[in-house]
């Protein structure tokens, strides 16, 4: 009997190239939408219910985010991915202990930044828009809202790239930071698909900045340039005090974080390779 | 009825007619869109649950509308009322309604789609559109998880509260309570997740390639068509809106 090799065949190189496009693509795509919309708003939105710019905004931000997924999640290796779905509960489940606990606070992207700090920007990016595409069966309107997600992933695994969790003090820094990049793609969503924002507290601080006389998109933006930085300077902190509190035999099973260095410490010595 | 229709069928109608309403952009199109999803999920028995849902996310949503345009809305010219800073106006009530209906449009829908759709079937056809087959995983298991988790967390708060905790009124005790649930957890997951990744990678998950499947999804050629058909309109739709905007010289 001829059998065909039992062993897995390795991807070639061309695959590679075609995920890497994918994953520009993907990038760009959003990256377009967000300067279209912003670039075009002001005519738009007057009118009424901007409906191109609400067309546009779901269409490009969503393809950017299927783009994504569909490149990065093949290229990543198996504990990512089996770690993806308790990232995604993490956002659902430690929001509604945040809840209950009386805070404040709505701590959506936990297991997204803890995914990017220890598998990468890519494995982060692809996660944030899972998140949202996921969680849309129970909550539909956080579906457009991917893009922002995914950079939000992006943004937290390039800081840790770069040694900002080596440092605890940093990582809220680098969610400040992230926090104002996330919450100014985010908005243009806001205001041209939902017109508004959910939240009662959101509402207020949007009202205000409108009773001054700023378009939807400005206020709705003024409104994430205050609520986003502070929320996600302490996500990212509670990230890392839990990337710090994982035992190091676990983190460092990631090659992201071996290659990198990414928490401050000695390596544990390793046996294999 | 609806276990027949093939997972992407109910997707790409639920999609396209998402994006037919966007497009049209009419209050009362959204408002038939909606009332049309109620009534599909009556005669599916499945009203109350979607209402249910449905309701609980858009209550907020149309309160904060409300608030927001009804009473601040400078670019309104039919003052109805004003106190002050706040002027109640005609375009800014309109604007609240079609924005509001819109997005209840957009989420009854959704909220359908998903009560309706069961996820092993869709995950099953997802397959077969050649996306990669983690995604089908990752959907799956972060809707089968989610309960597993919250048992867990049940579990580990019983264990703290045994060894003492007490979560009393102040910040500072209520943070510590967090702390003390959620690193056992999160420890917890990871380290299952670890044993998972080994259990699957022995089993080929990375392998590349067409797989068989225990699941067969129902589908036929007039579903096929189908799709590609709604599709179709709703692209068209959009061109349309687009054309009907460029050419009147400013948005609808």
């Amino acid at each position: 009997m001829s059998q065909p090799s039992l062993t897995l065949p390795t991807p070639g190189q061309q695959e590679g190239r075609n995920r890497r496009l994918l994953e520009l693509l993907g990038a760009a795509a959003i990256a377009a939408t967000f300067l279209f919309l912003v670039l075009t708003q002001p005519a738009d939105i007057a009118g009424g219910l901007g409906s191109v710019s609400a067309l546009v905004a779901l269409g490009g931000f969503l393809l950017g985010a299927a783009l994504l997924i569909v490149g990065v999640l093949p290229t990543l290796p198996t504990s990512t991915v089996v770690l993806m779905p308790v990232a995604l509960v993490l956002n659902i489940v430690l929001g509604q202990l945040m809840g209950t606990s009386g805070l404040p606070f709505y701590f959506d992207a936990i297991g997204t930044v803890l995914i990017a700090v220890l598998a990468g920007p890519a494995a982060g990016a692809a996660t944030g828009a899972l998140s949202s595409i996921v969680w849309s069966f129970i909550n539909p309107t956080v579906l457009p809202f991917a893009a922002g997600a995914a950079l939000i992933g992006f943004l937290a695994g390039t800081a840790a790239r770069y040694g900002l969790f080596r440092r605890f003090y940093l990582a809220p820094v680098a969610g400040f930071a992230t926090g104002i990049l996330a919450g100014v793609v985010s908005a243009p969503i806001a205001a041209f698909v939902f017109g508004g924002t959910s939240g009662a507290g959101t509402g207020a601080i949007v009202s205000a900045f409108r009773a001054m006389g700023d378009t939807l998109l400005a206020a709705i933006t003024k409104q994430a340039l205050i609520s986003d930085p502070m929320d996600k300077a302490i996500v990212f902190a509670i990230a890392a005090m839990l990337v710090y509190a994982l035992p190091r035999r676990t983190t460092f099973q990631f090659p992201f974080v071996r290659r990198c260095n990414v928490l401050a410490g000695k390596k544990p010595v390793q046996k294999d390779s | 009825m609806v276990p027949r229709l093939n997972p992407l069928t109910l997707l790409a109608a639920a999609a396209a007619v998402l994006v037919m309403t966007t497009a049209a952009s009419s209050w009362a199109v959204s408002l038939t869109v909606a009332s049309g999803a109620v009534a599909l999920a009556a005669a599916l028995g499945r009203a109350r649950r979607v209402l249910l849902a449905g309701g609980a996310i858009l209550a907020p949503f149309w309160l904060s509308l409300l608030v927001m345009h009804g009473l601040f809305y400078p670019e309104g010219r039919t003052v109805l009322a004003g106190w002050g800073p706040a002027r109640v106006t005609a375009e800014g009530i309109g604007f609240a309604f079609d924005m509001g209906l819109r997005t209840s449009a957009f989420v009854l829908v959704l909220m359908l789609f998903s009560f309706s759709v069961r996820v092993p079937d869709l995950v099953a056809a997802l397959a077969t559109l050649r996306l990669p087959p983690q995604f089908g995983y990752v959907l799956a298991s972060t809707l089968m998880l989610a309960p597993i988790i919250a048992v867990r967390l049940h579990t580990v708060r019983q264990a703290q509260e045994s060894r003492g905790l007490v979560v009393e009124k102040g910040l500072g005790s209520r943070l510590k309570a967090v702390r003390l649930q959620m690193v056992p957890l999160v420890l917890g997951l990871v380290h299952d997740a670890g044993t998972r990744a080994q259990a699957l990678d022995a089993r080929g998950f990375r392998r590349a390639g067409p797989r068989t499947s225990y699941r067969e999804v129902h589908d036929s050629a007039a579903q096929r068509f189908f799709r590609w058909a709604i599709l179709l309109l709703a692209g068209a739709a959009v061109v349309l809106r687009i054309v009907a905007s460029a050419s009147g010289g400013g948005p609808a």
